[in-house]
């Protein structure tokens, strides 16, 4: 009997071992060195469909053949999730790429990356206007390689079709005029002037950067308050497409633009690849431009806003030196000059680097277009430093209220002066 | 072998091909059943419709090109048809390597879980025995914490022992769920003790009762667990995506995901991908439905 | 005599002990190979969690003791009670509809049907349709203005109609009612199983008695899925108090905080603001929640079955 009862137990055991063993992947390490040659590991999103990263990595181990560098697949989706949880760990992936400003602070204040300040010290500061963004009380974690910025994309034949001007130095009252001319038909033929994507960064962010009083970080928002009623506006007269159409259907901002929906949609550097990319494969065949994103007054500098995307070296790294040797490379004219090659703008800016830019097939050659892609001044697209990501979490909830008329515009932005200040501030 | 056993699984296989019958004063009430019966399919197609929706614009969306998936107002068929999706997908990711990490994975986590839960549910049913119910509890009770919250000490337990970016890791984690355990309990307190205390008479013990009448009783429940575990398993995203970074260990949702990036996402190919790993649920589905046919079960205690 | 009965009682408790242990035993060899899994992979990374709910913790630099400062601040945080009585509210919603659909339809597909196998895939589609699909569909048919939904609405007469997804008002149940849809299936297919095991003699003996359909319903089927329905309704609690996916996809916790849930709360301030030793609190108080519930359900159960 007992006996029995201990064989069945014992083989099922077994069994439930045997299974387990079988199925045992083997565990990837790092880099390690083997014969002379340092491996680099880095941590990417969606390799096989972001070409920078290759374009990049290709470039440099080009200039550096005893450096190999193996990519660390993460999806974009959730790759913050997974970095996070990979350092809890104490993973030893030598660089983590960077998304963006608010995923830098939470590993800035973590101190988690490796201070490169004497690198960045070397680099000519002066062509990269995107480092100062990862200066941290007198330190710096991270390099940039690519800098998006905000500028205007337009369709020329809408333009031309409806006779208005070319938007040249527009300021966002114009902005708002033109988009009424552009605007046409109804029900699903309905043509949108402009297209303003639902982040609220779209709103929020170019009064923060063009106004000189605006701050994200002091829990005031009074300044946001012109540009709200300009786009509530715009949304009431129907010239622009009604937020909660565009958040509940998920609107794609690209194929608003692509299929003729939208004349204007005032969107990050980052969309003119893909639409490089359409028109070679004939999926969009509009005539399109860019200018520089519209100003609060006529006659300033262009001020953008946008984000840096960089890298950073993990302090857990076992190849500290290759990493630095890296990161100068991707932020200096050599990554720039890699990058731009495949239609991403490069952190680093040059004649050469514009020149090489528009060379680009499918871009559109115009001087305004040109104009468009050197902007005077880029400033954060949303709040910095350490209470980045919830004072930008608040910012969003009460800008979903706006948008959606649950609130008027005075009463949101109480709300966020007031959630911002005893969530965030303490105060 | 035991006669009452042998009773027993005559009685189940008499009862596959002859369900027992069903009393005969039913004959004035045939035209209603008919008319019923007619009443009944229209009801169920109207549901299809509103239950299939959401599948039929994914079916649709696939043969889009990527910038005419998400249009207002919505395109239920496309202008034109991009058959290529089908054959392009399978060259812009290895799809068919993350089909087979995904069917090892769900095969291995089901069997498992299926096998240690109907044993486990046997203890907790039908032995008694002091703090079983509280131990039950704090099974049901795990369920409760949402994976966001002990995800990164589990992680890091994973990395001391070496098992992140494996396999293993994965079937460890999701194989011992308290679902499977639940599940099953649950379906052995509808038997009745009876048939256990004959069994015993009949000098089986408890891992014979297990062995031989109880889980030949619960196919039904062995199926629904079965189909619901690998549907989980095949669907999980975040799970595999934590613990496997080497892309040739990647799963099919993680696969389908990679086509969303940081700015913009490939949706046609979303779709198309959806629609395949489907397919493969779609087959396991109908093979599993055909154990919830009435009439299986007998308690066996009759005549 | 006295011996004889000394004798009996001396040898009859050393057998009841050793039934005892015997029966300990055997109920934990049992439940061992599952429970050594659940324990060492879910329940010690689970108390881990707890532990940390007590201290300040960034996931990354050591952890710092924090006492009850993670429940103080729970008290006082709007997001926490926003959250908290979202989730509450989808709970009462979610679970006694989705609990009665996928009975209802059991029922109905529990017949010996022609094609009755296409019509169970078919129920079951909604749960492994893409969250993307479902999304923009069902955001498409509660479009306030241009839906079908709200068109069906005005048809009957109904002039101020629900603005659903981009109001706060009705967020949150559009967002139920699309997890109903999708849910029911799913509860189905166990409440199907659940129906297999009722033993045909039950209805045999009720029809001998003149019991018709509903009697038959009541009497017999209703009592003797209770264990079913239990495993359903825990199951289905459960996961609504700790529901996150579907949300995330249809409205992102907005607009504004209308359907922010717990689980989201927990994602946001653990991952994203890197704050785990306060998200483990609201885990720890959420857990607590449900524990109290489920053995609320399970002692009504128990007391039904006596």
């Amino acid at each position: 009997m007992r006996m029995k009862r201990t064989l069945v137990a014992a083989a099922g055991m077994a069994a439930t071992a045997l299974v387990l063993a079988g199925c045992a992947g083997s565990p990837s390490d790092g880099g390690s060195a083997s014969n002379g040659k340092t491996t680099l590991s880095i941590s990417v999103w969606n390799y096989k469909q972001t070409p920078e990263f290759k374009a990049l990595f290709d470039a440099f181990e080009k200039a550096n053949p005893n450096i190999t560098i193996q990519p660390v697949d993460i999806l974009a989706a959730n790759y913050e999730d997974k970095v996070t949880t990979m350092l809890a760990g104490g993973d030893t992936t030598d660089i983590i790429t960077v998304k963006n400003l608010t995923d830098y602070a939470g590993y800035a204040q973590k101190k988690q990356f490796v201070n490169v300040e004497g690198l960045v010290k070397q680099l000519p500061a002066d062509k990269i206007p995107a480092l100062t963004s990862y200066a941290v009380d007198g330190a710096q974690y991270a390099v940039p390689y690519r800098q998006d910025f905000a500028m205007l994309f337009y369709n020329k034949t809408m333009f031309k079709n409806a006779g208005v001007a070319e938007p040249t130095n527009l300021t966002w009252d114009e902005f708002a005029s033109d988009a009424q001319k552009l605007t046409s038909g109804s029900g699903s033929d309905k043509v949108y002037g402009a297209y303003i994507h639902t982040w609220n960064s779209l709103v929020q962010a170019y009064p923060a950067a063009q106004k000189s009083n605006a701050k994200w970080d002091t829990g005031d928002y009074g300044w946001m308050k012109d540009q709200y009623k300009l786009v509530l506006g715009m949304q009431k007269a129907g010239t622009i497409m009604d937020w909660g159409t565009a958040s509940s259907q998920q609107t794609s901002y690209q194929t608003m633009f692509e299929t003729g929906k939208a004349a204007m949609v005032p969107m990050g550097s980052w969309l003119i690849a893909p639409l490089l990319a359409d028109k070679k494969a004939g999926t969009n065949d509009i005539d399109w431009g860019i200018a520089p994103v519209p100003q609060l007054k006529s006659g300033t500098k262009i001020t953008s806003i946008g984000g840096p995307t960089g890298f950073g070296i993990n302090k857990n790294s076992k190849h500290q030196d290759a990493a630095k040797k890296f990161l100068t490379f991707a932020a200096g004219e050599q990554g720039a000059d890699a990058v731009a090659s495949i239609g991403i703008v490069p952190a680093y800016h040059s004649d050469a680097i514009t020149t090489k830019y528009f060379a680009l097939d499918g871009m559109p050659q115009d001087d305004l277009s040109k104009k468009a892609f050197n902007p005077d001044v880029i400033k954060p697209d949303g709040p910095t430093g350490p209470n980045a990501a919830a004072i930008g979490n608040i910012l969003n909830q009460e800008h979903q209220l706006i948008m959606t008329g649950s609130k008027s515009v005075d009463d949101g932005i109480a709300e966020m002066e007031s959630r911002v200040k005893s969530e965030v501030l303490h105060q | 072998m035991s006669t009452l056993t042998s009773d027993l699984t005559q009685e189940l296989e008499t009862a596959h091909t002859h369900p027992s019958p069903r009393p005969s004063r039913r004959g004035r009430r045939r035209i209603r059943s008919r008319l019923g019966k007619a009443a009944m399919y229209v009801a169920l197609s109207v549901l299809l419709i509103v239950v299939l929706l959401p599948f039929i614009w994914m079916l649709s969306s696939s043969f889009k090109h990527d910038n005419q998936v998400l249009t207002v107002p919505i395109q239920w068929v496309p202008e034109t048809f991009v058959w290529s999706n089908y054959a392009q997908i399978w060259n812009k990711i290895p799809l068919a390597g993350y089909l087979g990490n995904s069917a090892l994975l769900a095969i291995v986590i089901t069997f498992l879980q299926v096998l240690t839960g109907s044993f486990a549910a046997y203890g907790f049913s039908k032995v008694k025995f002091p703090g079983r119910d509280a131990l039950f509890l704090a099974y049901v009770a795990t369920i409760a914490v949402p994976w966001q919250a002990y995800m990164i000490p589990q992680y890091v337990m994973m990395q001391h022992a070496g098992l992140t970016n494996t396999f293993t890791a994965l079937i460890l984690l999701q194989a011992f769920g308290a679902f499977g355990v639940f599940l099953m309990r649950q379906y052995y307190m509808t038997i009745p003790d009876d048939l256990n205390e004959a069994a015993r008479i009949d000098g089986l013990n408890d891992y014979g009762i297990w062995a031989r009448i109880i889980l030949p009783l619960s196919k039904p429940a062995l199926a629904s667990l079965a189909l619901l575990t690998f549907v989980n398993t095949w669907n999980d995203y975040m799970g595999p995506f934590i613990y496997l970074s080497s892309n040739n260990l990647w799963t099919v949702q993680i696969g389908l995901r990679s086509f969303i990036g940081q700015y913009s996402a490939q949706y046609a190919m979303i779709m198309t991908g959806s629609v395949i790993s489907i397919i493969p649920i779609f087959i396991i589905f109908l093979s599993g439905q055909r154990y919830f046919i009435s009439g299986i079960a007998t308690s066996g205690m009759k005549g | 005599m006295t011996t004889l009965t000394q004798r009996a009682s001396v040898t009859r408790r050393p057998t009841s002990r050793s039934l005892r242990r015997r029966r300990i035993l055997v109920g934990w060899s049992f439940i061992l190979p599952n429970f050594l899994g659940f324990a060492l992979f879910t329940l010690i990374p689970v108390i881990a969690a707890f532990v940390l709910a007590f201290m300040h913790w960034d996931a990354y630099n050591p952890p710092t003791w924090a006492g009850i400062d993670n429940f103080v601040r729970l008290v006082g945080d709007s997001n926490f009670h926003v959250a908290f009585t979202n989730t509450v509210l989808y709970a009462l919603g979610h679970v006694p509809l989705t609990l009665a659909l996928s009975l209802g339809l059991a029922l109905l597909l529990n017949q010996k049907l022609k094609g009755i196998a296409f019509f169970r895939v078919a129920i079951f589609f909604p749960y492994i349709t893409s969250l993307v699909a479902i999304a923009i569909v069902w955001n498409m048919l509660f479009d306030p203005i241009n839906g079908p939904i709200n068109q069906f609405l005005h048809m009957i007469g109904i002039a101020n109609a629900p603005g659903w997804t981009a109001s706060t008002g009705w967020a949150l149940p559009a967002v139920i009612i699309t997890s109903v849809w999708r849910d029911m299936g799913y509860y189905m297919v166990l409440f199907l199983a659940g129906l297999q095991a009722i033993p045909s003699e039950y209805y045999e003996a009720a029809e001998v008695d003149g019991a018709g359909r509903w009697q038959k319903f009541w009497n017999v089927t209703l009592p003797s899925l209770r264990p079913t329905t239990f495993l359903v309704l825990v199951l289905l609690s459960v996961s609504s108090f700790k529901v996150f996916d579907l949300i995330f996809v249809m409205t992102q916790g907005g607009p504004g905080r209308a359907t922010l849930v717990l689980s989201q709360l927990i994602y946001q301030d653990g991952i994203l603001n890197g704050q785990f030793g306060y998200s483990s609190a609201i885990s720890l108080v959420l857990f607590l929640i449900v524990l109290v519930v489920t053995v609320f359900q399970f002692k009504i159960q128990q007391r039904r079955e006596r």
